[in-house]
């Protein structure tokens, strides 16, 4: 008997601990939803090209970018201005990291900076891109039966030899960004698609 | 009576077998004319390559033909693949497009056309081979353009004409290729296949002055005979040096024995050749040491220079490695087939020459020289147009680089009687003819007017940005 009443006595203060942080957990619950659901609406609304291209500086590589076979193709297949030039969401640190910190840049440049240099933009673009953002997409390189070339330089990019790494962007450059005269549709493209060869500027010399 | 008939058997017979005869000649000849190569499209191509291998096959048959035996063409590589350019690019050949309205010729359609490029350029050949095109820009061949106009008097005092520069000097260096807004190439920069051309695209050199048109065999730019083209004569023999060398003798003994076509990366000493060839140490992976495209990669002393010096010490185009490293590369290569001491040995001897000619005859050579200069005994204006002048070049250009090229690759004619021996002779007559000048205080004769000194003396703007 003495044991029982032991256990009945111990068990209620136990109850009462759990009180507290229920709670706690509650009232966080309640404050947290709606922040994460701030957060991550503003994440999505700041995520689309036209919420890039409402930065007067973005809008000819946007519009550049729309008339691109990355937008026009016959597999409906749009690529974001995120898809390439953040790291993949994830690796969600390094996603909300890096968008961030442009976001913070672009409107500190925005206001303080001198004019846009678009070129000067494009080289800096060039030297962020890692092979991974488009990997993301294009993951099936070795094998193009049709394209024996490109198989034996894509070897030598993802198989790289010490002192011969290569990005993608070093040979697929002025890929999106070109200005147009008019929409590029992939399925109209009457020439076969090449890479251009290395830019000069990474040859090295 | 009864003869009649026979006779006219016989003619019958001799008139049919004539006839018949007609035929049979006819067929043998046939088999005498060397067949079309054949060419059947059983790999998806684009139907514009397609149009671009049929109408070639039988406008350039040779062309045609060579492409076909090539690895290119056995990858699927086809034409469009190295030609095509994109409309808007600088470098179109627009008087291509008139064929596609020519219906005498197989394709001869409208349907079928597609910019190209006539020349095609190390980048271009980067799509697929970025790795090789990367190393070969960092090269001296890439770069002899550059090295030449900051060397060079015949172009920077406009000593020859400009088109004994086209037949000559850029034949091997290459010219800054130039085309109009028409398309067409200037016809003073082309045909070129120099190594160090200036291509439209802003790249350099032409990966088809050792691996030819249309064939772009490995097999042959692994052979003595791609370099000879451009390094043989009084200035440079490589190639005599090399015949005369045991290199060269056991190569010419042995190369049916050679297997001239492994696979990149599995050329061994010792097994698929005997005696190295200019690319086995030169270029080719061997043994630890990895293949280079950057042929000069491998050198520890600039023996073609007035003052011999180490390659990080060139001054027009000093190398981004260090001689030491390098030499021991090429150890490494001489001991795929050589011992220790050989090898140690042989470059002992390849430094001394190197000392002695700097230090016996060319420092003391260009001492009075500059004297001469100083005391304005020999005109500073122009070069080559006066006797001394030539005295001192030939002994560096020439004989200067027989001797140490001879010593470097164990070639003992070339070392001394073509080497040495024309130094010291040389070197004697330069210095009883400055010391005459010297002593009597005779200006040098100027040989005027000097011929066709008609060159243009600007530096190329492609090369050297203003």
């Amino acid at each position: 008997m003495k044991k029982a009443d032991e256990v009945a006595v111990k068990k209620s203060p136990t109850l009462k601990k759990l009180i507290k942080p229920a709670v706690f957990i509650i009232i966080g619950i309640l404050i947290a939803f709606p922040l994460f659901s701030i957060t991550y609406y503003t994440m999505v609304r700041t995520s689309t090209p036209d919420f890039c291209a409402s930065c007067h500086e973005i809008k000819p590589a946007v519009r550049a970018w729309r008339e691109s076979t990355h937008v026009n193709n016959a597999v409906g297949v749009v690529v974001d201005c995120m898809d390439c030039h953040l790291p993949a969401p994830q690796n969600t640190f390094d996603f909300f990291f890096a968008k961030s910190y442009h976001g913070l840049k672009d409107v500190a440049i925005h206001f303080f900076a001198e004019e846009y240099d678009r070129e000067r933009a494009r080289k800096n673009a060039y030297a962020a891109f890692e092979n991974t953002e488009c990997q993301k997409c294009h993951r099936n390189l070795l094998n193009m039966p049709n394209s024996r070339g490109a198989m034996l330089a894509h070897r030598s990019v993802i198989y790289a030899r010490a002192g011969y790494e290569k990005k993608c962007i070093d040979c697929h450059y002025d890929l999106v960004h070109n200005d147009k005269i008019a929409v590029m549709y992939r399925q109209y493209r009457k020439l076969p698609y090449q890479a251009k060869g290395l830019r000069v500027e990474k040859l090295g010399i | 009576m009864r003869k009649m008939p026979l006779t006219r058997l016989i003619e019958i017979f001799v008139i049919l077998s004539m006839i018949c005869a007609v035929p049979l000649a006819v067929s043998a000849q046939q088999t005498n004319y060397p067949k079309v190569k054949e060419y059947r499209i059983e790999r998806s191509i684009p139907p514009e390559a397609v149009a671009c291998i049929e109408c070639h096959r039988a406008t350039t048959p040779g062309l045609f033909g060579d492409w076909a035996k090539s690895r290119h063409a056995n990858a699927n590589i086809s034409c469009l693949d190295c030609h095509l350019v994109q409309p808007g690019d600088t470098d179109i050949a627009k008087g291509h497009d008139k064929y596609y309205s020519r219906s005498d010729m197989p394709y001869g359609e409208g349907k079928y056309k597609v910019p190209i490029a006539s020349i095609v350029t190390p980048k271009d050949c980067s799509r697929c081979h970025p790795d090789e095109v990367t190393q070969y820009s960092r090269s001296k061949h890439a770069n002899t353009i550059e090295i030449m106009w900051k060397l060079d008097p015949w172009l920077n005092k406009g000593m020859n004409s400009d088109n004994e520069r086209k037949t000559g000097c850029f034949n091997c260096h290459g010219t800054v290729i130039k085309i109009d807004d028409n398309g067409n190439i200037d016809p003073n920069t082309w045909p070129n296949a120099g190594v160090g051309r200036i291509n439209a695209d802003g790249s350099k050199g032409a990966c088809t002055s050792c691996h030819t048109r249309h064939r772009f065999s490995v097999a042959e730019a692994r052979m003595p005979e791609a370099c000879d083209q451009c390094h043989l004569g009084p200035d440079h023999p490589q190639i005599e040096i090399y015949e005369e060398s045991k290199h060269g003798t056991l190569y010419h003994a042995y190369k049916s024995e050679y297997n001239f076509n492994a696979a990149g990366g599995t050329w061994t000493a010792g097994v698929d050749y005997r005696a190295p060839t200019c690319a086995a140490c030169h270029m080719s992976g061997s043994g630890k040491v990895l293949t280079s495209h950057d042929v000069t990669e491998r050198i520890s002393w600039e023996t073609q220079a007035p003052l011999t010096v180490r390659p990080e010490n060139f001054k027009p185009f000093p190398s981004k490695s260090d001689w030491q490293t390098e030499r021991n590369k090429m150890k490494a290569i001489c001991q795929q087939c050589h011992g220790d001491s050989w090898i140690n040995d042989f470059y002992d001897g390849f430094d001394k020459a190197v000392e002695e000619y700097n230090e016996v005859y060319f420092k003391p050579v260009k001492k009075k020289m500059d004297e001469l200069y100083e005391k304005g005994l020999v005109d500073k204006t122009k070069y080559f147009d006066e006797h001394i002048e030539v005295q001192y070049y030939e002994l560096w250009h020439h004989e200067g680089r027989r001797a140490r090229m001879g010593a470097m690759m164990m070639a003992p004619d070339y070392a001394w009687w073509h080497g040495f021996y024309e130094v010291k002779n040389r070197y004697n007559a330069f210095m009883e003819e400055a010391d005459h000048l010297l002593k009597t205080g005779e200006k040098a004769h100027i040989w005027s007017p000097y011929p066709n000194a008609t060159g243009n003396t600007k530096r190329p703007v492609e090369v050297f940005p203003e």
